[in-house]
């Protein structure tokens, strides 16, 4: 199990908190809460080691179109990062839906 | 709207739903509310120290809602994380939010309860904490099913295994089903790994869903209803299973049933599904045909052909601690067979002025059913535990002074067989675990006395109700769920890596002491003989068991001194931690 963490700079802030997914075999788990402060704090535990530089460019990506000052957490399984981009897709259709 | 009846069908799919959407499914529309959802983040403290990455609700939901306008909890394992594993979080939840339906119930509020199952038993990385968790929610079930029916449902993909076989869908007052759904307490591959593949083919699944799947389960009397994957079908069988009310009797009470059926089976045959199934039938039209051919011990050429091969002790001469102690509590050394089953020793005595009635399981090489010969607990000995049990507590039921039970454990694990599963073996054990906290339920001090092995469902049936738990502090004093070479298959790891995890996590080591940090024990007994007690060694034992009865009798009925005490505040934190926030949260 490795452990990843990320800060980005935010600019929205958010108002609800989204749970989505499982810690399945080739899933994961998100958990999206507002932040306190105006940035955003990416906390991943992931089942597959070494694979820090596509994790990176996925948040680069996300944050880069999305910068909500959000508290996310995701418990990895092992998914692809097809995967993760639908699961965050869920999360933010979550999120705005409930707004 | 779409008429297409293939993704009709697709969308009413209850199977396919996690945890959670089957848990907001059967709930009455607009009612559901997780109780420690995940942003509670109560998530196992166990499996990140052995490289494991956790889930954020342990793989538990617990909702509160309404059933037909009443109120409900409903509790569903989301099989995906863990397979469904019950480890100490997830399984706090399950026998929290069951604790706090009766106290509802005892306070006139009529809290239903519901069960989602699907699991395969004891999440092996946390072992005991599982074991322990598993044994509350069978008091829990127990305590409850007086006041209210405790509904189950199992609808695959996993099914329902292990420790929740027994104490979950074998105590359950009503069980629903479907085809895809299996209840079996032995894993395939366990059975496969401890018994050989002649026994039973793990890779040959047509066998295994014919022989546990939920249409065999439900013709043969082992669940109530056979419901298709469809979530109005489940949901309304979960109403009709409230408004049915509870049974006339609970099947894991039906001993003499269940001792007829089997002395009805002969030993040797190895009964297909469907005539095991036929069996129940023209049980159950009330002319349970002993079988005569069938004879009460194995046949000489089998056992003849054992003894080369293995050269065991004979039944008689095996000295094993439970026989040792069981002999020098009761002061019976002619083996008192309980109820015709020689592997279970029965006998009333008494410990310094205090009645008591003795039980201990026995190994027996000439053992009827061969999977349980080397002092295992099967089909016969946990419906015969289950009777004597039983007799104790009708016996004493118009006396104020219960007689004390003292379970002497030594019991090397559940029999893991063909014929065991075909014939329930899930509810053999359940019937046991059903009967002993009913004993102290009614107001009997139970104590358990570990004197040797205590493993798995075989510890769950037969020792883990008591009111009271002693163990030897001794190097041969063993309590966990599975072997090692077992659990390294499963879990698909190497003894070695199995070994590292127990010195992290307790809860996963195999030895007493580690056992002991987790506070359910009443006492570790240092400085005992357990192989060849002299008179000191049984003065001292006799001292410790009164002790724990005059403890018993003055504490309440449940098993809630188990996390009372001060190793449990450390070693099972979470355990209780859960149980502060469902109640924080109970009300809403």
């Amino acid at each position: 199990m490795e452990t990843i963490m990320y800060e980005y700079a935010a600019e929205r802030s958010l108002t609800n908190s989204a749970h989505i997914g499982v810690a399945a075999s080739g899933d994961l788990e998100l958990l999206l809460e507002p932040s306190e402060n105006r940035s955003a704090s990416v906390k991943i535990r992931t089942t597959a080691n070494g694979f820090e530089d596509i994790w990176k460019a996925v948040f680069d990506r996300f944050f880069a179109r999305y910068p909500i000052a959000v508290k996310l957490e995701i418990n990895d399984f092992g998914a692809t990062p097809g995967v993760v981009n639908l699961r965050l897709a869920q999360a933010m259709e979550v999120l705005e839906h409930d707004n | 709207m779409t008429t297409d009846p293939e993704i009709q069908a697709a969308r009413r799919s209850y199977i396919e739903l996690s945890g959670r959407e089957r848990a907001r499914a059967v709930l009455d529309a607009g009612t559901f509310r997780e109780l420690v959802g995940p942003f509670d983040r109560m998530e196992s403290p166990h499996l990140p120290l052995q490289g494991i990455v956790p889930q954020s609700d342990d793989g538990v939901i617990v909702a509160r809602g309404a059933i037909d306008g009443e109120p409900a909890i409903v509790i569903s394992l989301e099989s995906k994380f863990q397979g469904g594993g019950i480890g100490e979080v997830g399984g706090a939840k399950i026998a929290g939010a069951l604790e706090l339906t009766l106290r509802d119930r005892e306070n006139g509020i009529p809290t239903r309860p519901v069960l989602l199952l699907e699991t395969g038993g004891v999440r092996l990385q946390e072992g005991n904490y599982g074991l322990l968790a598993i044994a509350e929610i069978g008091a829990a079930i127990v305590a409850l099913r007086p006041h209210v029916p405790v509904v189950s449902v199992i609808s695959g993909m996993i099914g329902c295994y292990g420790g929740m076989s027994i104490c979950a869908a074998g105590l359950s007052s009503r069980l629903i089903m479907t085809r895809q759904g299996r209840l079996q307490l032995n894993g395939s591959e366990v059975i496969e790994q401890e018994a050989g593949i002649a026994e039973l083919d793990a890779a040959d699944k047509p066998l295994i869903w014919s022989l546990t799947g939920g249409a065999q389960r439900v013709a043969a009397g082992f669940a109530d209803v056979l419901a298709e994957d469809d979530i109005p079908e489940i949901a309304q069988a979960i109403r009709s299973a409230f408004e049915a009310g509870a049974p006339a009797e609970n099947r894991s009470a039906r001993v003499e049933f269940y001792r007829g059926l089997l002395a009805a089976v002969d030993p040797r045959a190895r009964l297909t599904p469907e005539e095991f199934r036929e069996l129940f039938r023209r049980a159950s039209e009330g002319s349970p045909e002993r079988n005569e051919q069938s004879p009460p011990e194995r046949p000489e050429s089998r056992q003849d052909r054992r003894e080369q091969d293995e050269a065991p002790q004979s039944a008689q001469t095996a000295r094993t601690r439970g026989r040792i102690w069981f002999e020098r509590l009761s002061g019976r050394e002619d083996s008192p067979a309980a109820g015709g089953v020689p592997s279970v020793l029965c006998a009333d005595g008494e410990l310094d002025g205090e009645a008591a009635r003795f039980v201990s399981v026995v190994p027996n090489p000439a053992n009827r059913f061969e999977r349980a010969v080397r002092g295992e607990v099967g089909l016969d000995e946990g419906w015969a535990v289950a009777q004597v049990v039983r007799e104790a507590v009708e016996d004493d039921k118009d006396s104020d002074r219960k007689r004390a039970i003292v379970a002497i454990v030594d019991v090397p694990s559940q029999a893991y067989g063909y014929r065991e599963e075909l014939m329930g073996i899930h509810l053999a054990c359940a019937a046991a675990v059903d009967a002993y906290a009913s004993a102290r339920l009614a107001g009997h001090p139970v104590v358990a006395l570990i004197v040797g092995n205590a493993i798995s469902g075989a510890f769950l049936a037969h020792g883990m109700q008591a009111s009271r738990l002693i163990a030897f502090e001794d190097d041969d004093v063993t309590v966990q769920v599975m072997s090692k070479p077992s659990a390294a298959r499963i879990t698909r790891r190497t003894i070695e890596q199995l070994n590292e995890a127990a010195e992290k996590v307790p809860g996963a080591a195999y030895d007493v002491r580690s056992f002991a940090r987790l506070g359910a024990l009443h006492e570790l007994l240092p400085g005992i003989d357990a192989g060849s007690p002299g008179a000191e060694d049984l003065a001292a034992v006799t001292r410790s068991v009164k002790a724990a009865i005059e403890d018993a009798r003055k504490g309440p009925r449940d098993l809630s001194s188990r996390l009372a005490s001060e190793a449990a505040g450390a070693g099972r934190a979470a355990s209780i931690e859960v149980r502060r926030r469902l109640a924080d949260q109970w009300k809403g």
